[in-house]
């Protein structure tokens, strides 16, 4: 049998701020507890080393403005490349499975970047994904975040992608941040019921949660049957995390990884560096490898603390039937818009960055393909932390973009350069791996 | 003077050494039932060379150790270990008699769950009642705060006290619970047979009328005086690659990145040193199949040696065993030497014997002799400069948990390849050509094993960790416990200067106070402690220590 690869990079030497959530400490009572437990030790488990990413691994998912370099420190490239270490030893066949406890966390990192936002610079998840597919050939993928906050960054990175199916659980946006991941959120036009939001009260258990893994994410997957399964893995839907009001548990978190068992966990979220993190990273280690986790529990954890509620309960069972036909009907509604839509769709959107308080306006047009999901162009302007005002103009033609797509987004940014009305232009065309950015007014281009 | 022996699995190899010389060398095949009976041999070879003066230190390494956990002969010993809640019970295959008990403590030392005094009574009752006079007692996080297994320890002490007891936070203040366990088990199996073994050896050495210092060789490639051996005896085990390893740097230059190849009979055992350092395993010593709290050198075991013979079954096989000593040597097959000698033209032992020998291998082959060689020269060297190079790889890709340490990624650059054992010279300048790198061989190679006991230095690592907001510390080995007196300002400087503090103490108390100006930190790390949003405190980890070394006395060899 495989061991199960993990690559523990806890960054003892990157935080946010002395005193943020995202500090020196988060890891370290994680690194006590798995050290102690001698669970790296056994043959059931292979430590990897970390590397950093390439600014093209970056490049290839992100408009970083105005640069990869200027967006980023040597933290989020190891953080990024520690999955990429993780994504190659799974697709070589070296390990059955793998986890990457890393830092920093990147799932609120949207397609552009103008600095961080809810802890994020850049998405590792999203830069492994797109990793796969260049250089494996990976083309349909599911991405299940369990992270207590909506994985908005992720969701609108793969919003017109009907190739990737994203599914968020998360404490209801109207009691937490982001604020976002309501029901309603299905993906755009051509890619709709392929995001699919899970809005939790607060105080939800591992009852209420392990219902929506078996009832409807466990049938969704089935159905979908992407290349690779990968967790978003969150920790603090924990009942004792400080930023957030759920009741699951670190055996509720080792039950659900149990079942859903993804190819690959990518640690997301989870503050409660104490009292939640050692157990639930141990949990999650125990349930990828196969080991038993019947022993495992936080001191503090008792079970009578925490009982669904009998309301709660209807109202999940509400919302996996209706979230099951929003994504039964897919097809259907998809055909509906390509009917009725234009050669593009248009819409505005305003991005908040709370970490660095930049407001961000976009506007998105989105081709609407007949053969694919179809190229997207993004306006974007926003001041940044340091006072620069930048207005760019994005293109990105997805990797599986058909041939008319990648020409006609090409096109577009040849005549973006004759018009000029940007600071600068970014071409991300990952069909054929080509890079580039045009600073308009120094008219030099530069091709990662 | 000095004299070092080593006590191998076949040989056991002594030498006595004076200022920059070897006396006298003395090899005797080890009597593996009587090791006390083999070293004293040895022992009184030398004696006579030194001709009546005084002999400032003797040390030895020995197989004892080893041989007790290899056949299991060790004292009949009951683990009692309080794994509280984590991996299942059966992850924890340590030994025969385990008992698992309740009672938890957390990273921070905090006591979640108490002991079960019914429960523990009960487990202690079934110990005396099967006659198991040895306990040893291992918690999780007893590093952090080892009050249970103190309240276990006196509830023997109350109730049986013809029981002796080992707790693994006197042990180990590292962080691995299974390894600090088993470190624990394997200390007190051993003990008993230890004990005794080391006052024999000290009688024997009183009736010889010496009153040299005596110590025995670590796994670490350091050494400790016969006293400080009874207190952690399982330190012995694996001290043949170190002291090989030792004496190779000995014998050579300091400071540079080399490959120490020990090439033995049937296997060749390749150690790292970086930069003037012995390479550590990262997981320290494997006993059977339980990793150990016990450092010792990082050892690459290859089955290839200059005794492996030649065979041809459709192709060039060089195989993993002997068949007796190499053509050159008397021998009735062909070896590696063989070939390495015929094609370098070595002159080794009768060479002709080496050419008859092969050209026989070569005629069944339906090849020419020179051809065989070739062959045979090419598949020892590749096999060896493949383990060299995963070593490296190894090494390079250790986990990382800094930015720093992925940013400024290590990258083993090698300057030399040392070469120790009998066959290094035929061998070890081939290998080194291929990659690019000098040889090193010196005329003591074949004795550097001993030459290497002989001349090391006392060896010592201490931790620190201390947790501010607790108002405690905790420092190992030796299990020391305390309070702060400060609270809250506490800055890395100050928990350097109490760690080396409590090495210089341990140093006084095991009479190696000399070396304790040569100590190095090896490890700082400090964290922030956050509550709700605002700073409470540090936690500190420091280790410093007197790292592998040679004696003042011992300023090399004179060629």
């Amino acid at each position: 049998m495989k061991p199960t690869g993990i690559l523990f990079f806890p960054a003892f030497d990157w935080a946010i701020s002395p005193t943020h959530p995202e500090r020196e400490e988060r890891l370290l009572y994680t690194r006590d507890q798995i050290f102690e437990e001698g669970i790296m030790d056994l043959p059931q488990i292979k430590e990897y080393h970390p590397r950093l990413a390439e600014i093209r691994d970056v490049a290839r998912l992100h408009f970083c403005i105005p640069s990869v370099e200027a967006q980023i420190i040597e933290a989020h490239l190891v953080s990024a490349g520690s999955a990429l270490v993780m994504a190659d030893a799974f697709m070589q066949g070296e390990i059955k499975n793998a986890f990457a406890i890393i830092r920093p966390p990147g799932h609120h990192a949207m397609t552009v970047s103008h600095g961080n936002r809810g802890f994020c610079n850049i998405n590792n998840e999203a830069i492994m994904i797109e990793y796969l597919r260049q250089k494996y050939g990976i083309k349909r993928v599911a991405i299940v975040d369990t992270d207590v906050h909506h994985g908005d960054g992720t969701q609108e990175i793969y919003w017109h992608d009907p190739d990737v199916l994203f599914i968020s659980f998360h404490q209801d946006g109207r009691t937490l941040y982001p604020g976002s991941g309501f029901v309603e959120e299905l993906g755009g036009p051509l890619a709709h019921g392929t995001t699919i939001n899970l809005p939790l009260a607060p105080k939800t258990t591992d009852a209420g949660i392990l219902y929506a893994i078996d009832e409807l994410i466990l049938p969704m997957l089935e159905d979908f049957k992407p290349d690779i399964v990968i967790n978003s893995a969150g920790q603090d839907n924990h009942y004792s995390d400080p930023l957030a009001n759920m009741a699951f548990s670190a055996r509720g978190y080792a039950e659900l990884n149990s079942r859903l068992a993804p190819d690959i966990a990518v640690l997301e979220g989870g503050y409660s560096v104490e009292t939640a993190l050692p157990y639930v990273n141990m949990g999650l280690i125990m349930a990828m490898a196969g080991i038993d986790y019947s022993n495992l529990r936080e001191p503090d954890y008792n079970p009578s603390r925490f009982k669904e509620s009998p309301r709660n309960m209807e109202y999940i069972k509400k919302m996996v039937a209706q979230q099951w036909n929003a994504y039964k009907n897919r097809e259907e509604t998809i055909a509906d818009n390509r009917k009725k839509s234009g050669n593009f769709v248009n819409y505005n959107k305003s991005i908040f960055y709370d970490t660095e308080y930049i407001y961000e306006d976009q506007i998105n047009h989105l081709r609407i393909c007949q053969n694919c999901g179809g190229f997207r162009m993004i306006e974007s302007r926003a001041h940044q932390r340091t006072g620069e005002h930048f207005h760019v103009f994005c293109i990105s033609i997805p990797a599986n973009a058909c041939q008319q797509c990648q020409e006609e987004g090409r096109a577009a940014y040849q005549d973006m350069i004759k018009k000029r009305p940007f600071d600068l232009l970014y071409l991300q065309d990952r069909v054929k791996d080509d890079l580039r950015i045009y600073k308009v007014h120094k008219d030099t281009e530069t091709v990662l | 003077m000095l004299i070092g022996i080593d006590v191998g699995g076949t040989y056991t190899d002594g030498v006595l050494f004076k200022q920059g010389a070897i006396i006298a060398t003395v090899k005797k095949p080890t009597d593996d039932m009587n090791l006390k009976s083999t070293l004293l041999e040895v022992l009184d070879e030398l004696l006579p060379s030194a001709e009546g003066q005084k002999i400032e230190r003797i040390v030895f390494s020995t197989t004892l150790v080893t041989n007790l956990l290899a056949t299991g002969q060790g004292e009949r010993t009951a683990l009692i270990m309080l794994p509280g809640h984590g991996l299942p019970h059966d992850a924890y295959d340590i030994c025969p008699d385990i008992f698992f008990a309740r009672g938890t403590v957390d990273f921070r030392g905090n006591v979640i769950e108490k002991l079960d005094q019914k429960e523990i009574d009960d487990i202690l009752a079934r110990i005396a009642a099967a006659g198991i006079k040895r306990v040893a007692v291992a918690a999780k996080f007893a590093n952090r705060n080892d009050i249970l297994e103190r309240e276990i320890q006196s509830k023997l002490a109350a109730s049986y006290p013809d029981i002796s007891v080992s707790i693994s936070s006197e042990i180990s203040n590292k962080l691995n619970f299974p390894r600090r366990a088993a470190t624990t088990y394997f200390t007190a199996m051993t003990v008993k047979e230890w004990m005794q073994f080391a006052a024999e050896i000290d009688q024997a050495i009183t009736e010889r009328g010496l009153d040299s210092e005596l110590h025995i060789l670590k796994a670490d490639g350091g050494t400790f005086s016969l006293d400080t051996s009874s207190r952690r005896p399982c330190e012995t085990v694996f001290s043949g690659p170190a002291a090989s390893t030792m004496g190779g740097l000995a014998l050579s230059q300091p400071h540079l990145n080399s490959v120490v190849l020990d090439i033995g009979g049937t296997t060749s055992d390749i150690a790292l040193i970086i930069d003037g350092a012995p390479l550590y395993a990262s997981k320290g010593a494997r006993l059977g199949k339980q990793y150990t709290h016990i450092n010792a050198f990082a050892v690459n075991s290859v089955a290839l040696g200059g005794d492996s013979c030649l065979d041809y079954d459709g192709e060039i096989k060089v195989q993993n065993f002997r068949r007796g000593a190499a053509a050159c040597f008397g021998g009735d097959y062909p070896t590696v030497t063989d070939a390495f000698n015929c094609k370098m033209d070595l002159g080794i032992g009768n060479a002709g014997q080496s050419a008859e020998k092969l050209q026989q291998l070569a005629s069944k082959a339906g090849m020419k002799s020179s051809e065989l060689c070739r062959q045979v020269v090419n598949i020892v060297i590749e096999r060896l400069v493949s383990s060299i190079e995963a070593m490296f790889r190894e090494w390079e890709n250790e986990p990382a948990y800094k930015v720093w340490e992925v940013v400024n990624r290590r990258k083993f650059k090698l300057d030399q390849i040392i070469g120790i054992g009998a066959a290094a010279t035929a061998i070890v300048p081939q290998v080194a050509a291929r990659m690019e790198v000098d040889s090193f061989l010196h005329d003591y190679s074949p004795v550097a094993n001993a030459l290497g006991a002989a001349v090391v230095r006392p060896t010592l690592a201490v931790e620190l960790h201390v947790d501010t907001p607790n108002n405690f510390f905790s420092v190992g080995p030796g299990g020391i416990r305390g309070s702060l007196n400060d609270r809250g300002g506490m800055q890395l400087g100050e928990a350097k200067n109490m760690a080396r503090q409590y090495l210089l103490d341990m140093c006084r108390e095991q009479g190696m106070e000399s070396y304790a100006s040569e100590s190095s930190f090896y490890m700082e790390e400090q964290f922030n402690i956050i509550s709700g949003w605002s700073r409470s405190g540090k936690i500190f980890d420091v280790g410093i220590q007197i790292a592998p070394g040679f004696i003042s006395e011992y300023k090399g060899v004179s060629s």
